[in-house]
């Protein structure tokens, strides 16, 4: 019996079992090993040490990408999840017209990356609608995409736009609040902020912890639309315009592996790898100072 | 979303507390941010599909609303570009993609909520620690595999690893055959139900509205991957809506034709907008599960 039941077990897991050696476990090692030596498909490696990471060390490209990216992570994502919040916060009690406002809200998640990329690139355009809704108020608008200055800013307000998908989570995080907690505070005489301060805050925090360690782990990955509104591959190679501004980290990745450069592609890959490890064991390490623990209440 | 309506304090209780002038203010003060919010959400969408309408004169200055409505872009962007073929590339990806994700998720998350064994929660652990591997490590081996493989230029890099159940998919499924009630599954135990029999009679009825969420999503993903179908489809014949739409797009860059990039960006995006009026209440859901700890 408990010999069938083993069996079962590994049945039930075969597809993931199969699925994490062959396209995740293979691959992780594989890539580990390209990484010290110099590759090209086709060919076999030849093993160079360190030179891939020593030459990703001192390439200005790199650190351009990698400052792109603190900037959206350290600016783009509190914005994005102080915007969700605060729309989750308004949302939150069940009032007439607030299941149109949630759904609308949420809608622009749902567009690809590729999409909202591309109406963004309208939007903003020199004479765009953007451009004429600020001349009407006697603003002159900026060059958005093409300013290396306001090309991270234009590129956060289209991540801003699709923040539906965290509102939900953050309105399914406030709505479990059992109401008790509040009339404890209101005895006290506690006002809108200090409920807000003293239970709000804390209940929430966990949803808090979840949204920025995704966030953080997403901003690293990001792609699709800086590639779009960099305008592709500008001569077929992906240089994130105007002037770098737009460089991902994953964008540079890809450069070198279209360029055939596997081992230095390998090399960016754990390197990537190694930030998203040591990113998720600090934001788990804070935890214990800022995330609630909830007690059976909840 | 129902349930949780009672756990909300009655606000009858705050409306004596406040002072009248006080409380209208506040409400407009909520009701502007809120229009304000609603403004800045649609607005853009907005935009988008009065360009797509717009003949093109007028889509080069700095109009906002067509002076005719220019249907005939649409036919323009299907002239232009393969559409038809870019929407059956795609759709293939997304159906055969979806179905594998369900066929083999469904079992991997039952043996991680109803099956009982020793270093379940450990492997369960495992399962989600590769949710933080990001695509960038494996793909650059993947590619090599796909190549030997023959597989470049078709679907099956697109496909064929949807049916090894990816860990997010898992996760979603078995936070919600957790909710679903053991008793049932107990009962038809004792009745001499294998655990798969267990499995398709009991628990994926049960779970209609949970595996519909994980099947959308994916199709969601398929649907709008870029970064996938742009490594490993190169035939113009063979790429997806995603890819087209970027090329399309970044040559008529140069052009200004943006009524023909936004009426290509309708075609693509109509679908899901459609899909999701239609499955609101279960993305809602999905989205919801998400964020809850297991």
């Amino acid at each position: 019996m408990a010999r069938r039941k083993r069996w079962t077990v590994l049945a039930f897991l075969s597809p993931w079992l199969i699925g994490v050696v062959v396209f995740v476990l293979y691959p992780i090692i594989n890539s580990l090993y390209w990484s010290f030596t110099v590759k090209r498909y086709g060919q076999p490696a030849r093993w160079v040490g360190l030179g891939n990471y020593r030459l990703l060390l001192d390439n200005p490209d790199l650190s351009m990408a990698l400052k792109n990216t603190a900037y959206l992570a350290l600016i783009g994502l509190p914005i994005r999840l102080f915007i969700a919040i605060l729309a989750a916060a308004l949302l939150a009690r069940p009032r007439r017209g607030n299941g149109a406002y949630r759904l609308l809200f949420y809608v622009p998640s749902v567009l690809p990356a590729v999409a909202s990329g591309a109406l963004f690139f309208f939007l903003l355009k020199q004479g765009g609608p953007v451009a004429s809704l600020l001349d009407l108020f006697g603003i002159e608008a900026p060059l958005w995409f093409r300013d290396p200055d306001w090309a991270k800013p234009a590129l956060i307000m289209v991540g801003t736009w699709a923040l539906g998908d965290v509102m939900l989570i953050f309105l399914a995080g406030l709505v479990d609040i059992p109401r008790s907690l509040y009339e404890a505070v209101e005895l006290d005489g506690a006002g809108r902020w200090a409920r807000f301060r003293y239970v709000t805050l804390p209940m929430i925090s966990p949803v808090i912890f979840f949204t920025v360690l995704t966030g953080v782990i997403g901003v690293l990955q990001s792609f699709d639309q800086a590639f779009v509104l960099s305008q592709g591959a500008r001569k077929g190679r992906l240089t994130g315009e105007p002037d770098g501004s737009l460089l991902t980290y994953a964008m540079l990745q890809l450069r070198y592996f279209q360029d055939g450069r596997i081992g230095v592609a390998s090399a960016m890959a754990w390197v990537m790898f190694v930030i998203t490890l040591v990113i998720t064991v600090a934001l788990m390490a804070s935890r214990r100072r800022w995330v609630h623990t909830s007690t059976e209440s909840a | 979303m129902n349930a949780t309506t009672e756990s909300l304090p009655p606000s009858s209780t705050h409306r004596y507390q406040q002072p009248r002038g006080r409380r209208a203010l506040l409400l407009v003060g909520r009701h502007s941010v809120l229009i304000g919010l609603a403004l800045m959400f649609a607005l853009p969408l907005v935009f988008m599909v009065l360009q797509s309408l717009m003949p093109i004169t007028q889509a080069k200055t700095t109009a906002l609303w067509p002076d005719s409505m220019e249907w005939g872009n649409y036919r323009t962007v299907f002239d232009r570009i393969p559409l038809a073929t870019y929407f059956v590339n795609t759709l293939k990806v997304c159906v055969v993609a979806t179905i594998g994700t369900v066929v083999s998720c469904v079992p991997v998350a039952y043996a991680f909520s109803h099956l009982r064994w020793r270093g379940r929660t450990a492997v369960f652990v495992l399962v989600l620690s590769t949710m933080m591997l990001p695509y960038q490590v494996l793909f650059v081996s993947q590619y090599e595999i796909f190549t030997s493989l023959g597989w470049i230029n078709s679907i099956l890099p697109l496909t064929v690893p949807a049916f090894f159940a990816d860990a997010f998919s898992i996760f979603l499924l078995r936070q919600f055959f957790l909710t679903l009630p053991t008793e049932v599954m107990d009962a038809a135990r004792i009745d001499g139900a294998s655990e798969f029999g267990v499995l398709a009679r009991v628990v994926v009825p049960m779970a209609r509205p949970g595996i519909m969420a994980v099947a959308l999503f994916q199709f969601l993903f398929s649907w709008s991957d870029f970064f996938g179908p742009n490594i490993y489809l190169a035939d113009e014949k063979s790429l997806t809506l995603a890819v087209g739409l970027v090329r399309f797009n970044t040559a008529l860059a140069k052009t200004g034709e943006s009524n023909l990039t936004m009426a290509a960006s309708v075609v693509f995006v109509l679908p899901i907008l459609v899909v999701f009026f239609f499955a609101q209440k279960v993305f809602i859901e999905g989205v919801t599960l998400t964020g809850t700890k297991g």
